[in-house]
């Protein structure tokens, strides 16, 4: 089967895809430090490879109540042009091969109730994955 | 720097040279009396004369220039022994040297200086003159090649002959240093201290010698020496150094040879080469045209620097100010524009000071792989390929452990034994190659390759408990984990120092670089450091607010107070906390950082910052101070986190990020925001 590797999490009970290629590292959750004054979505910096990068609450950039981290929590930090930003997940575990024949543009009302940051919808048997449109997520336009 | 302030100089510098100067004339008085000379004596007056002249002629005292000059003159020809001083002559010196002193009390009294004496000048004049005729020769001459005796000034080889006839033992002890000896700490200036102790050192030649592999700098030392020991005893004491000693002999010298005299002329025509010789051996232990510096007073340089900016700050606040009364200030405005691109450059100029050459840094690393070889007992060719790549001082003392580190594992653990090699069908001779080249605009990149076994990602996998990594990233990070050692045993090499994790936290989380690697099973391995050219380091305080540490720079607190919760005086409204607290006679007022940040905290905050925000003096009270220490700022590019009173992050220790704040950005930011 051809396609291309993505990365599987989930946050809040649905589950989110990128490109495995945009993906720079996996880890568990430990802490970020808060940056006072920056966006509310924004859970602070952490240090990945040296590199100070902020990292966004997944559930609150989705709108959804803030939940306790746990054991599951964690980062996918991503790049994006030459932005590196980490995306803390409540679970992440699994890397699926998608066809870009699975993917369909998300259904209007998706779109527009996701405010833009899902860009794709990929029926993987009887799982239902998001692809996120990372630029959007981190707040580009 | 007016002409005062260099007379007050002169002044101070001219007492201790006719110190000098008389002390010395009377040792050559000492010894002229006896038929003798000298020949140090001689050497310090004519130095001390020497500068008194140049010194003299940079205030304009003409007169103290003219005797000094002649002096100067006379006791050049008895230092190039060319001459013999005699009491008469020493005498006149001493007159000389009496009358400068006349003068530099009349200078330093305000008096009109007295022209020089006319007498005395020209009966220095005379025995210049006089002396020039041909000399009693030395009835003995050193057992030398001739090379060696035209190298030899007169004065020295006179002070051999002299310690020969006086019963003394004279030496040569051959000196070639070596980066292996360096390492040891013997260098020609040990060994010089460690002859002093037991010896006089007469002179040290430096010699260029063929470039082989027992002087591997091409250069190579000899000392002359008059000892009253035993040659043995200072052989046995030697040995360590690698020092051969030969004793020297007087040969009669043959009868007046017609070239005699051309010889003199010979050897005051190589003043100057012997001056430049000694001038190499000085320079044996540094290199020519370069001043060696402590890091602290480039700091302290880059410091001052800052309090300058600080100044200029205020400068174009207080212009700002003026135009706002209606004063016209494009002039002004001018000058500050060129005044700040001038800043610009003087801070640029002030870090490139800082700079130094790789090829510097990795200077030591041939010795290092040396070192190993002969431990391990496998052959590597290192291969450095350095490049004209420049770092900041501060970066390169942080990466040379790291790389240190990495040699040692690459030879260590990486390459095989010749044997091995062999078996696998490789050159029994391993490669080390060692490259590194400049990325982008402030990016240094250092490879490490080995072509060795290569990392064993099973092993690795094992040791560490965990699946076999994939990817060599995550190979790097299982080898990064504290205290993972590939080998059973830690090898004596290997064994100690930092771990691939330290060195991985020096790169990426100390100086914000990375450290990347490439390895193939049997084929070899790449580590890839990648950090800043430069980096900030600042002297800052940290301190906790709500359940966070943050710091400051040092540069932008005036002053921490206590904070006395009896004594503060809150103002109505009190918007972040504010009340006005007592500092040197004058009410300033006082913000809660924790309301700033709009953190509920409940114990009261114990001390404030004070910081200056638009000229007024403003504390910032904080929960608790933690400590001082320097720190390494990192920027916070990302769009997300750019935000007013934040200048950037650094790493406390804890490998996660602590903000570094701009108290008086903060403060205002917040104020204007509460205003609006």
């Amino acid at each position: 089967m051809t396609g291309t590797l993505h990365v599987v999490f989930k946050v809040g009970g649905s589950e989110y895809a990128l490109p495995a290629a945009d993906v720079l590292q996996m880890e568990s959750f430990t802490s970020a430090t808060p940056v006072p004054g920056s966006r509310p979505w924004v859970a602070g910096v952490m240090q990945v490879r040296g590199r100070i990068v902020p990292v966004v609450d997944a559930r609150v950039r989705f709108g959804l109540p803030p939940l306790e981290r746990t054991l599951d929590s964690r980062v996918v930090v991503a790049m994006h042009a030459e932005r590196a930003v980490a995306l803390l997940v409540d679970a992440a575990r699994e890397v699926l091969k998608l066809d870009p024949s699975q993917i369909k543009p998300p259904p209007e009302i998706v779109a527009r109730e996701a405010m833009g940051l899902v860009k794709g919808v990929a029926q993987v048997g009887p799982r239902i994955v998001m692809l996120l449109d990372f630029a959007k997520v981190i707040g580009e336009e | 720097m007016d002409l005062s302030e260099f007379v007050a100089g002169f002044l101070a510098e001219a007492d201790d040279l006719l110190a000098l100067a008389n002390s010395s004339l009377l040792l050559a008085e000492t010894a002229s009396k006896d038929v003798k000379q000298n020949p140090r004596a001689v050497r310090e007056a004519f130095r001390a004369l020497h500068t008194i002249k140049g010194l003299s002629a940079m205030v304009g005292v003409e007169p103290v220039v003219a005797l000094a000059h002649r002096m100067e003159a006379v006791l050049r020809l008895a230092d190039q022994g060319v001459m013999r001083l005699t009491p008469e002559s020493v005498d006149l010196l001493l007159q000389g040297v009496r009358a400068i002193e006349q003068r530099v009390q009349a200078l330093r009294e305000g008096k009109t200086v007295a022209e020089a004496p006319v007498a005395l000048l020209g009966q220095l004049k005379a025995i210049e003159a006089g002396l020039l005729a041909p000399r009693a020769t030395a009835p003995a001459q050193l057992d030398l090649s001739p090379l060696l005796l035209a190298r030899l000034l007169p004065m020295d080889r006179e002070q051999l002959l002299q310690g020969i006839a006086a019963g003394r033992n004279a030496l040569r002890a051959d000196f070639t240093p070596s980066p292996e000896k360096a390492a040891a700490g013997i260098t020609i200036t040990s060994v010089r201290e460690q002859l002093k102790a037991h010896a006089e050192i007469v002179k040290v030649l430096p010699l260029s010698v063929a470039d082989t592999a027992e002087a591997p700098g091409g250069l190579s030392f000899v000392l002359f020496l008059l000892t009253d020991g035993t040659p043995a005893t200072l052989s046995t004491l030697m040995i360590a150094s690698g020092l051969t000693l030969t004793p020297l002999a007087a040969a009669p010298l043959p009868p007046a040879r017609p070239d005699e005299l051309a010889g003199e002329a010979r050897a005051r025509l190589s003043a100057q080469q012997v001056e430049l010789a000694e001038l190499e051996e000085e320079s044996a232990g540094t290199r020519p045209g370069l001043v060696r510096v402590e890091v602290a007073r480039l700091d302290d340089t880059m410091e001052k620097l800052s309090a300058f900016i600080v100044t200029r700050y205020r400068l174009m606040r207080a212009v700002t100010d003026l135009a706002a009364t209606g004063v016209d200030v494009r002039t002004l405005k001018q000058i500050m524009a060129e005044n700040a691109k001038q800043l610009r450059d003087l801070r640029a100029a002030v870090l490139h000071v800082r700079m130094v050459r790789m090829g510097e840094v990795l200077e030591r690393v041939p010795l290092l792989v040396r070192g190993l070889r002969r431990n391990t007992g496998k052959q590597v060719r290192l291969v450095l390929d350095v490049g004209n790549a420049e770092v900041d001082k501060a970066v390169a003392d942080r990466i040379f452990p790291a790389i240190v580190h990495l040699v040692r594992n690459a030879v260590d653990h990486a390459i095989e034994s010749p044997q091995e090699r062999r078996a696998l069908g490789k050159p029994e001779e391993g490669e080390l190659r060692i490259v590194c080249r400049q990325r982008g605009g402030n990016q240094l990149e250092l490879c490490i390759t080995d072509d060795g076994r290569g990392v064993d990602r099973e092993l690795v996998a094992r040791r560490a408990g965990r699946e076999v990594p994939e990817s060599d990233a995550a190979l790097l990070d299982l080898l990064c984990l504290p205290g993972l050692s590939t080998r059973d045993q830690a090898t004596t090499t290997s064994g100690r120092g930092m771990g691939m994790d330290i060195v991985r936290r020096v790169a990426a989380d100390e100086l914000g670089g990375e450290l990347l690697l490439q390895t193939k099973l049997g084929a070899g391995t790449t580590f890839t450091l990648r950090v800043p050219l430069t980096i900030t380091i600042i002297d800052a305080f940290s301190f906790e607010c709500g359940d966070q540490r943050y710091v400051v720079p040092v540069s932008m607190v005036e002053e921490i107070v206590e904070l006395d919760p009896a004594r503060l005086a809150h103002t109505p409204g009190a918007r972040f906390g504010a009340s006005l607290v007592e500092r040197s006679g004058e009410a300033i007022p006082v913000l809660q950082l924790a309301q700033i940040f709009g953190l509920s905290e409940k114990t009261p905050a114990t001390r404030a910052m004070v910081i200056r925000r638009g000229g007024e003096a403003t504390g910032i009270a904080v929960h608790r101070m933690l400590g001082q220490q320097e720190v390494v700022v990192r920027p916070m590019q990302d769009a997300l986190v750019r935000v007013v009173g934040v200048t950037g992050a650094t790493d406390l220790g804890d490998g996660r990020p602590t903000l570094v704040l701009d108290l008086a950005a903060l403060a205002g930011a917040a104020l204007a925001k509460e205003a609006a």
